[in-house]
């Protein structure tokens, strides 16, 4: 996925962070105290992290405008060959999202089942044999932490009202 | 010291609970070890949420268990299937498969399996000898020292970081810069917490680190469908009988070549940065130059056996050394075992050892026992093993994903764990594929704090910065760093001049020109440009 049309940008998405937390720093208080103040320490690495950005674009773009145009045309992001990583994305912020409402005990069971089916494809044998995995697991380790180890997992408001 | 020892060894090895625990961690760790595509990182950190609730001397015991396992566990995959289940087991993969392929699994095995258990055996015995000596040593080190010798972890795992300095460099500091997010350790003021009272406490250690290594090799694990719906294993692998005796008699046979690859692993374990991956190539490499049948390697050579294993064992016991006497994690793995240490309230360090000898030397302890239960459940872990790898990985990535939101909210019962989990997993697979080595990040984040403490006690001490290069053991430091970022330039600079004096016939040549300074003939398109160490110079 790399080459130096992508570092370039990377570089300059770098830069524009770097900034944007330089200049926040400029928010923290300062208490008056005597030596090193609570900035500084962020302030050295955010500026090093400018000088090392700043490094990669050079780089980037000097090997960018040395290498063929042909080189340089073999960047696109193809999006299918991320779609698993993006489907792991989706449910997972679909799982968070959902955490207070179903809890950790049916959110999983329906996180990892609906992972499961997605990756793995939708035959009914497979949607049995999904079910069954989510459940076992999920409810395995459930018990595990709830039981054994004491942990007070989110409990969602479906299993409360229940 | 005996006493504490006697009492330490009590503590783990009388208590049946701790003992079980630890056959528990163990085989976690041979089963880690040996799958692959997952690590002995992963193994920790799927063990850790277990151990919360547990005992300090038995969680540790159960984290001894995965993290010897988990080095040893590597061999059984190798071996049968030639795929090294994790980077410290590469070099086991040259002369282990084709031993087995000629018809001696039994023996491959059992040597590789011994040569495990002697080099694990002397590393523990420097471990124990070591550990303490280092460690009183430590407690000379002033703030200087300690922020020179972070300096030097840093560039050093940086320079080892492949091909990209740069990249690593920005990794590194990228870590530095999430360790300073929430309240400074000094004066407790807020940073970069743009008004949430969450980001204000900062981002948990255990969090980052899971979603950093854990969550984004998930997600690249399941990125090809075709690989992740297949078993983990297309070549099949059967049970088979390790012989024992013959495999510990031709590994004490060659007791120069286990004790020299022993003591390699261990001096790579003590050098920040640099772990088994390394250590078990090294050794193999002496090896084959040492022996006086260098033809046989690469076909099933005995040594080619017993000299990455002993190494990779021993690795662990130098890593330990260095992060147990001075609280600097030597590679991944040694940094999420860190932060396993610090949900027990165990802060590595100089005055560790003094302060808490009996969990210090348990933890020898247990680093020594395990290495008996390794040996006692490799026969098992193979079995599981086996079953294992008929498991096609988009079924283990899913359940182990929803897995680590538990195990990450477990650690402070808050939602919030999770979405920093989840956020850094995001970043740590972009920078996977971006081609941003993780190990500087992962360790910028774990000195990030201990680096930003050192440094504000040392410029609360004393105004004078130039301490820091007239304190011996700072300098020395400091000079390391510097040697560790310039090496690969040097090592490029080498391989140039060798290109230059056997390759060129006309030294005069543009294109011989740019190979010397490109290490590469210059793509079309160069003009009258060439690179030197990646600067670009007009000709």
């Amino acid at each position: 996925m790399t080459n130096n049309k992508s570092d370039i940008i990377i570089a300059i998405f770098l830069l524009c962070f770097s900034g944007v937390m330089i200049n926040d720093s400029s928010n923290i208080r300062d208490l008056g105290f005597e030596g090193m103040k609570a900035d500084a320490w962020p302030r050295v690495v955010l500026w090093l992290l400018v000088v090392m950005s700043s490094v990669m674009l050079g780089k980037s773009y000097l090997k960018f405008k040395t290498v063929s145009d042909k080189d340089n045309e073999n960047f696109s992001i193809n999006l299918a060959k991320f779609k698993n990583a993006l489907i792991c994305f989706g449910m997972f912020m679909l799982f968070l999202s959902t955490l207070d409402y179903l809890g950790m005990l049916i959110g999983g069971i329906l996180f990892v089942f609906g992972l499961l089916t997605l990756l793995g494809g939708f035959s009914h044998k497979l949607i049995v044999k999904h079910l069954l995995v989510s459940i076992l697991s999920i409810g395995f380790m459930w018990m595990v932490f709830t039981f054994g180890l004491r942990v007070i997992l989110p409990e969602g408001e479906i299993l409360r009202v229940w | 010291m005996f006493d504490v020892i006697l009492q330490a060894g009590a503590s783990v090895l009388l208590d049946p609970v701790t003992l079980g625990l630890m056959g528990i961690g163990t085989l976690a760790g041979l089963l880690a070890g040996a799958i692959p595509g997952f690590t002995i990182a992963m193994g920790v950190i799927l063990t850790l949420p277990f151990t919360f609730g547990m005992s300090p001397i038995q969680g540790l015991a159960t984290m001894m268990g995965v993290f010897v396992g988990g080095f040893s566990g590597g061999l059984m995959s190798c071996m049968l299937t030639g795929i090294p289940g994790t980077p410290s087991s590469v070099a086991t993969t040259f002369d282990g498969f084709p031993m087995v392929r000629s018809g001696k699994p039994g023996l491959a095995l059992g040597l590789g399996l011994w040569s495990s258990f002697f080099g694990g055996m002397i590393s523990a015995v420097i471990l124990v000898a070591l550990a303490p000596q280092l460690a009183f040593l430590g407690l000379e080190f002033g703030p200087w020292d300690y922020f020179s010798l972070i300096v030097f972890a840093l560039t050093i795992t940086v320079s080892l970081s492949g091909d990209n300095m740069i990249k690593g460099l920005i990794a590194g500091l990228l870590g530095l810069f999430a360790a300073c997010v929430g309240e400074d350790e000094i004066n407790g003021v807020a940073r970069f917490a743009f008004g949430s009272d969450h980001i204000r406490q900062g981002f948990a250690f255990l969090p980052v680190l899971i979603g950093l290594f854990a969550f984004s090799q998930l997600l690249s694990d399941v990125e090809d469908s075709a690989k992740a719906k297949a078993p983990l294993m297309k070549n099949s692998a059967e049970a088979i009988r390790v012989e024992h005796r013959k495999a510990i008699a031709t590994v004490l046979m060659n007791w120069i070549n286990l004790i020299r690859s022993s003591f390699i692993g261990i001096f790579t374990g003590i050098l920040p940065a640099a772990g088994g991956s390394i250590s078990n190539i090294l050794a193999y490499d002496q090896a084959k130059k040492a022996s006086n049948n260098r033809n046989e390697f690469g076909k099933g050579a005995v040594n080619g056996i017993i000299a990455p294993e002993a190494a990779n064992n021993a690795t662990a016991g130098g890593a330990l050394i260095m992060m147990m006497a001075l609280g600097i994690p030597g590679d991944i793995v040694t940094a999420i075992m860190i932060g396993a240490l610090m949900i027990h309230n165990i802060i590595p360090g100089p005055s560790f050892i003094q302060d808490e000898p009996l969990l210090a030397y348990g933890v020898f302890i247990a680093f020594f026992a395990a290495h008996f239960f390794m040996v006692g459940l490799q026969a098992f872990a193979l079995r599981l093993f086996l079953l294992v790898t008929r498991i096609p990985m988009y079924i283990l990535a899913s359940v182990i994903l929803a897995y680590c939101a538990i195990g990450v909210f477990a650690l402070h019962n808050i939602t919030f764990d999770i979405w920093v989990m989840f956020g850094f997993g995001v970043i740590g697979y972009f920078m996977r594929k971006l081609g941003f080595p993780l190990a500087p990040m992962i360790l910028g984040v774990v000195l990030g704090k201990l680096a930003e403490l050192n440094i504000a006690r040392a410029i609360g001490i004393s105004d004078d910065y130039s301490l820091f290069i007239t304190r011996p053991w700072s300098l020395f430091f400091l000079i390391m760093a510097i040697v560790s970022v310039l090496f690969p330039f040097y090592q490029n600079a080498k391989k140039r001049y060798f290109i230059y004096k056997n390759v060129c016939s006309n030294k005069h040549d543009f294109t011989c020109l740019t190979i010397i300074f490109n290490g590469k003939p210059c793509q079309n398109g160069c003009g009258r440009y060439i690179t030197f160490s990646g600067m670009l110079f007009h000709l």
